[in-house]
């Protein structure tokens, strides 16, 4: 018999309670660290982010590649920020709290997504994953990830009430009220600051550095964090509302979201440690009835008859 | 609390517009300008972006949508 049989027929014969107890038991090996790559990663892409105004404006870097590299940063600005939302960099009256919630907000400057509206909208999402009624990243369902995508930018549409607004709406969160002002002052600074730009004759320049950066990166973030891990977003529940999934582009342009499923079940576990969680997990999820798509294609789902409609 | 609800309201429902005076309207005629493409009339490109981005922000405005 093989080893995997043996470990199949091994973990079959454990109840529910057993199983949930060995899953902890192996999850909770890799928790605890202070993820430093993630702060490097989102503090230094900020600052990368940052440096590319003055060196577009004094001529030390063309515009166009301004623009590559801003697109770039841009699609790298939300998962730093993530790992400060789950407290993952430091908890609450810890040592380096200060640090968590600094990574938290400078991150996703470049996306203009203030760091308290993503925390409320992204605790909604892990409650209630793929619930239209009440996951906010229910937006970005679609049968593939362009038409995701397209349904995401008009859920971005400031005249449109979102599932964002409609949860920061909802929230019973104590700090809603803070994350409104942030919110709005995100707005005014963002739109002030393309605005002056514009007016001061470089609207070029505020267009291809912030405006269409931050709309390529949302649209990768889209794809990669929100709809590939959840395609087609019609099962709820611990085991089925993630995915885990074979990307087309590999593990490291999609960020790591093939084991996005393992962020699901333990969102305290780093970005970086969730490929070697899923491999010791494997087993025993498989035997829990997970989402295995791995052999489909990556926009394929056997029970979406959106997509077999399409 | 409700100062701010009301802001961000009025914000969101007259955004496009402002974006359309604020935004659009210099980087179309700053588009123009470095395309070389002359605004129709003999206008400014300034002139033709100050009739162009509003007007895209009003028609946003009402459709609900920029897309």
């Amino acid at each position: 018999m093989s080893v995997v049989t043996d470990a199949t027929t091994r973990l079959s014969r454990k109840t529910d309670r057993e199983l949930l107890r060995e899953e902890q038991a192996i999850a909770r090996q890799f928790m605890g660290r202070v993820p430093w790559e993630m702060v490097v990663w989102g503090l230094g892409n900020f600052l990368v982010w940052l440096s590319l105004w003055p060196l577009v404006f004094s001529g030390t870097l063309p515009l166009w590649a301004g623009f590559v590299l801003s697109s770039i940063c841009c699609a790298l600005a939300y998962l730093p920020s993530h790992e400060a939302q789950h407290s993952i960099i430091a908890k609450e009256g810890e040592k380096l709290r200060w640090l968590n919630e600094l990574v938290g907000h400078v991150s996703t400057i470049p996306l203009v997504f203030p760091y308290r509206i993503a925390w409320i909208t992204h605790r909604m999402h892990h409650a209630y994953a793929n619930d239209p009624e009440h996951d906010p990243d229910f937006g970005s369902h679609g049968p593939n990830w362009w038409r995701a995508a397209y349904g995401a930018l008009k859920e971005r549409q400031p005249m449109n009430e979102g599932m964002y607004e409609k949860t920061m709406k909802e929230t019973d969160d104590p700090n809603r009220d803070r994350a409104f002002l942030e919110g709005l002052a995100t707005k005014v600074v963002h739109f002030g600051t393309l605005s002056a730009l514009a007016w001061s004759g470089y609207a070029l320049e505020a267009a291809l550095l912030w405006w269409l950066p931050r709309h390529i990166g949302f649209t990768y973030l889209i794809t990669f964090l929100s709809w590939a891990p959840h395609h087609p977003m019609t099962e709820t529940g611990r085991y089925r509302d993630t995915r885990f999934w074979k990307s087309p582009v590999g593990t490291v342009l999609s960020m790591g979201m093939e084991f996005h499923i393992i962020h699901h079940l333990y969102p305290r576990i780093p970005l970086f440690d969730t490929p070697k969680a899923w491999r010791a997990l494997e087993p025993i999820l498989m035997e829990r009835g997970i989402r295995d798509d791995r052999d489909l294609d990556w926009s394929d789902h056997s029970d979406d008859p959106e997509a077999e409609a399409a | 609390m409700k100062l701010i609800t009301e802001g961000i309201r009025v914000l969101g429902e007259w955004g496009a517009v402002l974006f359309g005076i604020g935004f659009l309207a210099p980087l179309i005629a700053q588009s123009m300008d470095a395309l070389e493409i002359a605004a129709p009339f003999g206008l400014p490109t300034i002139a033709f972006g100050l009739i162009v981005g509003p007007t895209a922000g009003v028609v946003a405005k009402l459709r609900g949508s920029w897309v």
